[in-house]
């Protein structure tokens, strides 16, 4: 009997050595519960048939710091999530490590080709898009009705989407049209819509006239009742005003949807794209996007690859979409029947899904060359000064244009 | 080879030593040596460091960040050591009276020292929002300006035709009488009603939306964020410090005061030539503390300057421009600029703590 007993032990010890363990890293919170669902019921029984076993470690507090640390430190997972805003200088580390090598032109053909583009990096892929996401308009149909005011649509430019939301502050007292943030997150998309770039070729940035149009349009929605400062109503985002019936509008992304699932179940909402600018007749957007990445230092990188495209597969985004957690970042899934379903939330991932192709206009990764929130900053409090009455927009683009050229080295 | 006893302490001294030095070792000297060597070097975390002297040093001086940081970290350090240890005392000084029920107020007062700097900072945020307390309480008070003035006016009438009448009885009274007081007061709350029921007095129309923490408005130099961080700060600390204030006062022995007192020493004396002279070894332990605590600010320049929408500009101190430079958002670390200005914050607390010796308060009098 303990003969028997003793070879099954050493068989199954020997199993699970010969099994290759991949340790892979994301953000915690609501992920956890994403990425183990996914685990279990996709990835995981597809990789034990290859003797691969997948180790997950989500990291709850700043990941960003941890992920640096981990790199720097050599204790990194062999994949890893990698935002769009900090992946340049990440990539520029020489730690993660390109893929073109495991995945065939044709494999990456299957990848929207602008979020393929936004982990390109010095000519080389860093990473495989996850998921991704852009801005939509949400608007709250319940207080259109009670203003008597028509909704929202992908014809408004501006002017008529102010002229909807000064009508509704009007009528409804107490609701903000908007709730704008001082916050180059939401602000800029305006700015790309009038033709204006973040950087010129040189590399500099150049708050020209258009951006100067984009900027009085915004910062000035607050002083001619269309909007207000989301501060002032005790809240950080717009999706906050929004999802407590503070404000009529809101301009986020997907994410607003788990939100308002948990904050206001029985919110009535439709999504719109964002307003045309009424001279180009276009409109911008950001795309926000995160990537699996693989550690250049990793001792399992052909098991890590096989890992990888397990978690990016059809099957893996499709599970994640049939559960209205992200958008997917397969084209051929700009086709799947969910995307034409009725109701809120399908909806809100179709528009969502499709401000990254042509209908979004002007379209750019939500990234700044290296230079990440230091770029952002100038503009930020240049939004803010404006909006809170403490500068002129000829003293704020003033001030911020010369925190821009000596971060961009235009003198 | 026999060891003498006293070798012998000495090694078992250092037996129980060793887990400390080590710690000591480790997460002192030798973080503090790659530091002073991470601070000559260009450093990213990834690529080896690449010495480039003092050019770290002199990037500083010219970054208009780290200056402002360094104004920042001084004014904050001076007021809020200044007002901590002065409310501290005060309060240490009230709480120390044999009074009934003293144990309770001691409680009280020692209750904000319990909340941590998150709760406290998420509290600084209501408190300060457009529509926050602060402001509300600040319209309120406009609102009812006449009122709180004609209920002035018509105490002091009240009150000083009461010391008049007094005084021609021939009774010494003062204006601030008690007495007097509590016959006025009612008088001039009656006078106040009357006056606002007759529609001579009303409130005004007045809303009060000063934007405390997204600005970069000044006050006496320094910005509206960082003085709401200072008020919270100040209240937060006061009470460790009085606690220590408290402990010292129980040390002086009563019959100095009771001398004092036979002498026809004045309250105010017997504190400035007893209390005072006798609570320096515990004075200077609280500016001391006081001192290096505010100089190393980071918690509350985090949450404010995130939650709360503050400008970086307007609250960074030099602990965040060192954590700001270690882990950038969204750009590569700058370990070697980060450590030389945390060289600089060291440096600059150790220079204020021995100015403070030689010029300020020292553990065996005034310098």
């Amino acid at each position: 009997m303990r003969k028997i007993l003793a070879t099954i032990l050493v068989f199954f010890g020997l199993s699970t050595l010969a099994q290759t363990q991949v340790r892979i890293s994301g953000w915690g919170g609501p992920d956890v519960a994403i990425v183990t669902g996914l685990l279990r019921e996709v990835v995981q029984p597809r990789l034990d048939r290859e003797g691969i076993r997948v180790i997950y470690e989500p990291i709850e507090g700043d990941y960003t710091q941890w992920l640096f640390n981990a790199l720097s430190a050599g204790t990194a997972p062999d994949l890893f999530y990698v935002d769009i805003f900090w992946s340049e200088s990440l990539f520029a580390t020489g730690r993660v490590e390109p893929l073109d090598r495991y995945f065939s032109r044709q494999e990456i053909a299957e990848f929207l080709p602008n979020l393929v583009q936004a982990f390109t990096y010095g000519g080389r892929l860093y990473g495989i898009p996850k998921d991704f996401n852009t801005l939509a308009l949400q608007f709250n149909r319940d207080l259109f009705d009670e203003a008597g005011v028509r909704y929202p649509n992908q014809q408004d430019t501006w002017e008529t989407f102010e002229a909807k939301l000064r009508q509704v502050q009007t009528r409804l007292g107490d609701v903000a049209g908007l709730c704008v943030v001082a916050d180059v997150a939401r602000f800029a998309p305006f700015a790309f819509a009038t033709g204006w770039r973040p950087f010129d070729d040189r590399g500099h940035t150049v708050l020209d006239g258009n951006f100067r149009r984009a900027f009085e349009w915004y910062t000035g929605l607050t002083r001619r009742g269309a909007a207000r400062f989301a501060q002032d109503l005790g809240e950080g985002w717009t999706g906050g005003c929004f999802g407590g019936e503070k404000a009529a509008t809101a301009i986020e992304g997907a994410w607003i949807a788990g939100f308002l699932r948990d904050r206001a179940p029985n919110l009535r909402y439709g999504t719109t794209f964002l307003p045309l600018d009424p001279v180009t007749q276009r409109r911008g957007n950001f795309i926000f996007t995160v990537s699996w990445s693989m550690n250049a230092q990793s001792r399992n990188k052909e098991a890590a690859a096989r890992v990888l495209r397990a978690l990016t597969s059809p099957e893996a985004q499709q599970w994640v979409l049939e559960r209205g957690l992200a958008i997917p970042s397969r084209r051929a899934l700009a086709q799947n029947p969910y995307f034409q379903r009725a109701g809120r939330e399908p909806e809100l991932n179709r528009i969502v899904f499709q401000g990254s192709v042509a209908p979004g206009g002007v379209v750019y990764p939500f990234k700044f060359r290296g230079f990440g929130g230091d770029w952002m900053r100038p503009i930020n409090e240049a939004l803010q000064a404006v909006m809170t009455g403490q500068k002129t927009v000829d003293q704020a683009l003033r001030d911020a244009q010369v925190a821009l050229d000596r971060l961009t080295g235009r003198r | 080879m026999r060891l003498n006893a006293r070798t012998l302490e000495g090694l078992y001294a250092l037996l129980l030593l060793l887990p400390f030095l080590f710690t000591l070792g480790v997460f002192f000297l030798y973080a503090f040596l790659r530091a002073v060597y991470f601070s000559f070097t260009d450093y990213d975390l990834f690529s080896p460091p690449q010495f480039v002297g003092l050019a770290n040093y002199l990037r500083l001086l010219e970054d208009p960040l780290f200056l402002r940081a360094l104004w920042h970290t001084l004014a904050y350090s001076l007021v809020v050591t200044v007002l901590q240890t002065f409310f501290a005392l005060l309060l240490a000084t009230a709480l120390n009276q044999p009074l009934r029920g003293i144990t309770a107020f001691r409680t009280v007062y020692y209750l904000p020292s319990v909340v941590s700097t998150a709760a406290a900072s998420l509290l600084l945020l209501w408190l300060f929002q457009r529509t926050g307390l602060v402001n509300q309480g600040l319209s309120l008070l406009l609102a009812y300006l006449p009122h709180l003035l004609a209920l002035a006016l018509i105490f002091a009438l009240v009150q000083g035709g009461q010391v008049l009448w007094e005084r021609r009885r021939g009774a010494p009274t003062g204006f601030w009488d008690p007495a007097l007081a509590l016959i006025s007061l009612p008088l001039a709350l009656l006078g106040v009603y009357a006056l606002g029921f007759l529609g001579l007095v009303g409130p005004r129309e007045v809303r009060v939306e000063i934007p405390w923490l997204p600005t970069t408005a000044t006050f006496l130099g320094i910005p509206y964020p960082l003085w709401a961080i200072i008020l919270m700060n100040t209240y937060t600390t006061i009470p460790t410090f009085m606690v220590l204030f408290l402990a010292g006062l129980k040390g002086i022995p009563k019959t100095l005061y009771e001398a004092a007192a036979l002498d026809g020493a004045t309250p105010w004396t017997m504190f400035r030539r007893i209390t005072v002279p006798l609570l320096r070894p515990v004075l200077f332990l609280v500016i001391t503390l006081g001192l290096i605590g505010t100089l190393q600010l980071f918690d509350q320049v985090l949450f404010v300057g995130g939650s709360g929408g503050a400008p970086l500009e307007a609250t960074v101190t030099l602990a965040y421009y060192v954590y700001g430079n270690v882990f950038p958002s969204g750009a590569t670390p700058r370990v070697g600029l980060a450590s030389a200005a945390a060289l600089f914050l060291a440096g600059l607390t150790l220079l204020v703590v021995l100015l403070q010796r030689r010029l300020g308060v020292s553990e065996r009098g005034w310098g």
